[in-house]
């Protein structure tokens, strides 16, 4: 690019002062070449103007949720697990949450987390721990039979090389997350089978029990309530 | 770092969408946009404790690039290769409505495909500053912050990237979304 050139790309850009542009403007009515640079560079910002595209919805909500799990597993190893709840009632609130979302961000944040335990499995545990606690703990098992709410909208995840869908149902009062997966959760350490062949086994990680059903897809049961409730709570929800 | 990301968030979440428009364009092939979009914030995030820059936006397009490239890198593929066929399929099919005032120039209707694809021809540094520029509204002092170049050099990458993208297009006949 010559300088006449780098004064005309001056010129369109505002840059010269009022004495030079003016110069600029007679000479574009006298110079064919120079006003056809302009037309030119006119077009060419129209047509790339063209490809500007808005982000797609939900994508703010997803990069937020994931600098807020980057966050948390930051936090993590310094402070108490209740301490560093991620503020979900946001998350659910918001309607643009895409339904999909991907937060493969967690298989980064897992293996730092429970020693031993399968990474999918972790993952789902830290997304389950950063619920509430239940707003009442009795007449969980029995009783009551309300039907569960579904909470915001699914999550998909990627863990130990596993893909996961995550679903959050409220069910009088407590959270409860429901990960599904083509591939079976794998066993954690100190899991109990509860029926053969590792079709079910449960597990407790922390204040979270760990329920999980092995079918044509694996669902892998979290929430913050004893073991004994977890079973019950299980069947009350919409489980494939 | 966990009690700084409200004020992460506070200070960057407004540009996502600019982010974006520049993710749609450095992403290489394979390479989901949103997905870059998310590495680049989460890159963003770890830094933002050192982060004592004033432009931010500027900054995120610039770590944008750099995650693309790295990406890039990671993959063995030639960086800054347009995303051919995902990019294409994510685009409007015909947005010739927008194209207004063209009557006086070289091209009368445009469609945005057409202008993907030529625009991945041009030269990276023109491309580059054309996607900050024109795409993504960057001024030029910010793609110059971006680019780590001057902004009179932006400026003429610009021109010269707008001329040669508008004799492209010209020269294939694109016309009312039918080159």
């Amino acid at each position: 690019m010559d300088g006449h050139d780098r004064l005309l790309a001056a010129f369109l850009a505002g840059d010269l002062d009022r004495a030079a542009a003016r110069e600029w403007d007679e000479h574009l009515l006298e110079c064919e070449q120079c006003w056809r640079a302009v037309r030119e560079d006119r077009a060419g910002r129209q047509a790339a103007g063209l490809l500007r595209q808005p982000a797609p919805d939900g994508l703010a909500d997803r990069v937020a949720f994931a600098v807020e799990l980057a966050a948390v597993g930051a936090a993590a190893p310094h402070l108490p697990r209740r301490t560093v709840r991620l503020r979900r009632s946001w998350l659910a609130a918001t309607g643009a949450f895409a339904v999909g979302l991907a937060v493969t961000l967690l298989v980064l944040l897992v293996p730092g987390g429970r020693t031993g335990m399968p990474a999918s499995v972790a993952a789902v545990a830290r997304y389950a721990g950063t619920m509430p606690p239940p707003a009442h703990q009795a007449g969980l098992a029995t009783g009551n039979q309300a039907a569960p709410v579904a909470v915001g909208h699914p999550v998909t995840m990627t863990a130990g090389g596993q893909h996961i869908t995550v679903r959050t149902w409220r069910l009088r009062g407590t959270e409860v997350v429901v990960a599904t997966s083509g591939q079976p959760f794998p066993m954690p350490p100190g899991a109990q089978g509860t029926s053969g062949g590792g079709m079910a086994w449960v597990a407790r990680a922390g204040k979270l029990s760990l329920y999980c059903v092995n079918g044509r897809t694996s669902e892998l049961v979290a929430a913050p309530v004893p073991a004994a409730e977890l079973a019950a709570l299980a069947a009350r929800l919409p489980l494939a | 770092m966990g009690g700084d990301h409200r004020a992460f968030l506070d200070a960057t979440m407004p540009y996502v969408d600019v982010v974006y428009q520049v993710a749609r364009h450095a992403a290489g092939a394979g390479q989901d946009p949103e997905d870059l979009v998310q590495e680049t914030y989460l890159r963003a995030f770890a830094a933002f404790g050192s982060y004592r820059g004033e432009n931010t936006r500027a900054w995120l397009a610039a770590i944008c690039l750099n995650t693309a490239r790295s990406e890039a890198r990671r993959r063995r593929r030639r960086p800054w290769e347009i995303p051919a066929q995902a990019l294409l399929d994510a685009l409007p099919m015909d947005r010739a409505d927008e194209a207004r005032d063209v009557a006086d120039v070289v091209i009368a209707g445009l469609d945005a495909r057409a202008v993907a694809r030529y625009l991945a021809e041009l030269p990276e540094p023109q491309r580059l500053s054309i996607v900050l520029m024109d795409v993504a509204g960057y001024t030029a002092r910010e793609a110059a912050e971006v680019l780590g170049c001057p902004r009179g050099t932006v400026l003429a990458r610009v021109h010269r990237g707008r001329r040669k993208l508008a004799q492209l297009l010209a020269a294939a006949g694109v016309s009312n979304g039918r080159p």
